[in-house]
């Protein structure tokens, strides 16, 4: 009698807590949540994807990707038109646009924003020295001087760091980082600041579709577990899927094909690699390095690790780019991979000893590095041996132009939609001294590899467009291809997923949600 | 008393001096341990795609190139001018960073210690009431469990069973992310009943309740067993024996003599326990996306935001070390057999 009284009071108190201690949704707001916070909402600094989708809401770009990786005008009125000897790109803009704090969008804005982010911006290394100056000849009109023919400059007009701010807003953070607000010209303005939670509402005064919802709370949870959680529970509406684990990313997976949520992907655009010392001892054998990249069988470490999930790849560049799925790098064939083992003096006795590094604080990772020499194990286990060493990803970012690591797993998604993005930071090199890279980019990525020809085909490619400077890009990667400085693992998209009574999130062909799009069908 | 109140004063001052020493100590610990740590905050901040002059540049703007013994010498200096410098990451003064997130920690901390003595002292005096029986050993069993549970995988089940299973509780952070809250101090309870707001107050503590519960819960075994056995030990002492004998009431000896002299190691306890939540909960608060210092510390380490790391473990200190010293005072003021 006393237990079943305990026991009700219990129960009472549990309901009590339920029902009327718990947070009312008061507001029509639509929660979405990703994982960390925002340093920075200035976006000459902006470098975290969480911070770039929510920059893309409250700021308009020149231009946009579509989701067929096509240039699409936002603030301009129209494609860049392009001088004949490429050196001058203009741009008309779009007029009767206005920044939030009421000043009008036009040239002098443009020019303002780039000199700012080329004069601060941390990742202003995009631009180089690509830029020779800005012109603003009318109030709707800019010039682009180019130091030297550039193709990927249209690629880098859709760049979420070149957001046009209001210059009058910004007068006194020209020099300076504006971290806490923003002031640009998006379908969004923001309404409160916190490292953690943002809130957004629609602006009232944009230029063109107004927002189908009544604002978003943007909030940042601190691990991958509290994530899935909010979502399973309902606490907030839309989940980017950035840094959340792949076991959690399979359970959504599974939940929304029995439609208890709905899913959403971005294109392939975040490519995993693992990018092989080809300046010394061992893997300077071409064959060996054939042979490694022979050993990898991608469709397991797909499934494996990723349940499939992430797409297995064979080529550097990622297929919205491309425009096709063809890889060029070697397939998997561990036969082969013995013979050219045995034709270099292994499998009999000796054995291939490779050091593979990973980033020890990524998750998929260690995981990919464990598969990897599970299989070869079953197969290669004569030949070659893996020895397996977690290094945390700042020390490997800091090692890499060392020449430390003779194997290490990377990541790459490339800062703008344009193949060279993936190309030129893999690939290219300034000084090559007998097909190594004394120094370039492919020395910050580890590999160390360098070829004059690429080289020649980069500079080819700057001064031609469209097709045939995909061509051009596409050769590069089939050379690289038969060097094999990297060996790709897969390619990854962005996923979102929202619950029943929101509608499905879209992306466009950059991987940033339409967050405008975003609505409640179920009140 | 006078000469007693000179001892205490001598014993505190001579506590007080070994303070800088001790801070100094850990400030070039965590200086050097920070620059012999692989990785440096270029990396952090450029990630892998930079170029080495970009690198060059921001090494520069931050002042990574001068030599470690000008940093360490300008790093001193500035602590010793209470300027804990600017956060390499995001530019702003650690010491507002500090003074931002510290509020949240203090906050789960306090709620915390309360939950962990409604929680374990009834259970430690039901233990000692119920000696030998089924009831004592469940409290002691409860002790070592609650005691031996890592923070960070109870903070997980709590989550897990009460967040998501249950939908009790909110899944993290301090308010609502709908509402407005209010800002006066940043502890969110003290500013809603400040600016009389029912519904702040009340989402304040729906939000607290579930870390700052399971936290107390965790720290509790400790409080209860330390209760249990020190009460134990004391009600066999010769002067409560002596107070019965002489038809004292037991009421009036539990309260009057037993208690107060069993509670003085749980001062000591507390302090310390106490002190480890104000330099913060680390796992617990990155569990329950728990905006305090502790997260902040979390955040700058993966950073390598050498400015950040350094001005937390020193700030941390500095509160550790005074909490130490106080709780240190007290114990020799109540304790009459502390010799000084």
């Amino acid at each position: 009698m006393k237990k079943n009284l305990i026991l009700s009071i219990f129960i009472i108190l549990i309901s009590f807590l339920q029902n009327s201690c718990g947070s009312k949704r008061i507001s029509k707001k639509i929660i979405v949540a990703s994982s960390g916070k925002i340093e920075s909402l200035d976006p000459a600094r902006a470098n975290t994807l969480k911070a770039i989708q929510l920059i893309s809401s409250l700021g308009d770009t020149l231009y946009e990707l579509n989701s067929n990786g096509e240039l699409v005008p936002e603030l301009a009125s129209g494609m860049p038109i392009i001088s004949k000897n490429r050196l001058q790109i203009t741009i008309n803009l779009r007029k009767n646009v206005f920044f939030h704090d009421g000043t009008l969008f036009n040239s002098n804005a443009i020019k303002f924003t780039f000199e700012r982010f080329k004069r601060i911006g941390t990742m202003n290394y995009i631009l180089g020295n690509k830029i020779k100056s800005i012109e603003t000849p009318s109030e709707y009109s800019v010039i682009i001087n180019l130091n030297k023919p550039s193709s990927s400059l249209n690629g880098l007009l859709t760049s979420v760091n070149l957001t046009p701010i209001s210059p009058t807003f910004y007068k006194e953070y020209s020099d300076k980082f504006l971290n806490e607000k923003f002031v640009g010209t998006g379908k969004y303005v923001l309404t409160s600041f916190s490292n953690e939670v943002q809130l957004i509402d629609p602006n009232l005064n944009y230029w063109g579709a107004k927002p189908l919802n009544k604002g978003i709370n943007f909030v940042g949870y601190s691990n991958s577990s509290s994530l899935f959680g909010a979502l399973k529970s309902k606490q907030i509406d839309v989940l980017l899927s950035n840094s959340i684990d792949d076991s959690q990313r399979n359970s959504l997976n599974n939940l929304s094909k029995n439609k208890k949520f709905k899913e959403a992907n971005s294109p392939f655009t975040e490519l995993s690699f693992i990018s092989l010392k080809t300046n010394s001892y061992p893997l300077n054998n071409l064959n060996l390095r054939l042979a490694l990249a022979k050993s990898l069988n991608r469709k397991l470490i797909s499934e494996k690790v990723s349940y499939g999930l992430r797409k297995p790849s064979r080529s550097i560049i990622p297929p919205i780019l491309k425009k096709d799925n063809e890889g060029f790098w070697p397939k998997y064939d561990y036969l082969e991979a013995r013979k050219l083992l045995q034709k270099e003096n292994y499998c009999n006795g000796d054995i291939l000893k490779i050091p593979l590094t990973y980033r020890s604080n990524v998750p998929a990772d260690k995981l990919i590095a464990l598969t990897w020499q599970d299989e070869i194990k079953k197969s290669l286990n004569d030949c070659i041996d893996i020895e397996l060493n977690g290094v945390e990803s700042t020390t490997v970012y800091k090692n890499l132009s060392l020449g430390i690591y003779t194997a290490v797993i990377l990541d790459w998604t490339g800062a703008y939609s344009d193949p060279e993005a993936y190309l030129t930071p893999l690939l290219s090199c300034n000084e090559i001294v007998n097909g190594i890279c004394k120094n370039g980019e492919s020395v910050y990525s580890g590999s160390f590899w360098g070829s004059n020809k690429v080289e020649s085909l980069f500079l080819e490619s700057e001064k031609i467009s469209g097709k045939k400077r995909l061509n051009k890009l596409v050769e590069i990667e089939r050379i690289a291809a038969n060097s094999i400085p990297y060996i790709p693992i897969w390619i990854s998209s962005q996923r979102a997923w929202s619950q029943n009574k929101i509608s499905k999130p879209i992306f466009n062909g950059a991987g940033i949600i339409s967050l405008s799009d975003l609505e409640i069908i179920d009140e | 008393m006078s000469r007693n109140l000179n001892k205490i004063l001598n014993y505190s001052f001579l506590k007080v001096s070994l303070i800088p020493i001790m801070l100094w100590i850990i400030s070039s610990l965590v200086f050097i341990l920070l620059r012999v740590a692989p990785g440096d905050p270029v990396d952090a901040i450029l990630g892998s795609g930079a170029d080495e002059v970009s690198r060059e540049l921001l090494r520069n703007k931050l002042g990574l190139n001068e030599s470690l013994i000008n940093q360490y010498f300008s790093y001193i200096n500035d602590i010793l001018h209470l300027d804990f410098g600017k956060s390499l990451s995001t530019q702003e003064p650690v010491l507002d960073i500090i003074l931002k997130s510290l509020p949240a920690t203090l906050e789960l901390g306090f709620f915390s210690i309360v939950s962990a003595m409604v929680i374990g002292f009834p259970l430690g005096f039901i233990g000692l009431r119920n000696k030998g029986k089924k009831t004592d050993y469940f409290v002691r069993i409860f002790g070592i469990a609650t005691y031996a549970i890592p923070p960070f995988w109870g903070a997980m089940l709590a989550q897990l069973l009460f967040s998501v299973y249950f939908n009790f509780s909110p899944i993290g952070g301090r308010f609502p992310i709908f509402q407005q809250q209010p800002k006066i101090t940043g502890f969110l309870v003290l500013d809603s009943i400040l600016s009389n707001n029912f519904v702040a107050f009340r989402e304040s503590l729906y939000h607290l309740a579930l870390p700052s519960i399971t936290l107390g819960f965790l720290l509790s075994g400790i409080f209860s067993r330390s209760l249990r056995l020190n009460l134990d030990k004391t009600l066999k002492s010769d002067y409560v024996n002596a107070a019965i004998c002489r038809g004292i009431s037991r009421k009036k000896i539990f309260l009057n003599h037993a208690l107060p002299n069993a509670l003085l190691p749980i001062i000591t306890i507390s302090g310390l326990t106490i002190a480890s939540i104000a330099g913060g909960a680390l796992l617990f608060e990155v569990t329950f996306s728990w905006p305090g210092i502790a997260l902040r510390l979390h955040e700058a380490i993966s950073q390598r935001d050498y400015t950040l790391v350094q001005g937390i473990v020193i700030f941390t200190s500095i509160l550790i070390v005074s909490l130490n010293l106080f709780v240190d005072i007290l114990i020799a003021y109540l304790d009459p057999r502390i010799e000084y």
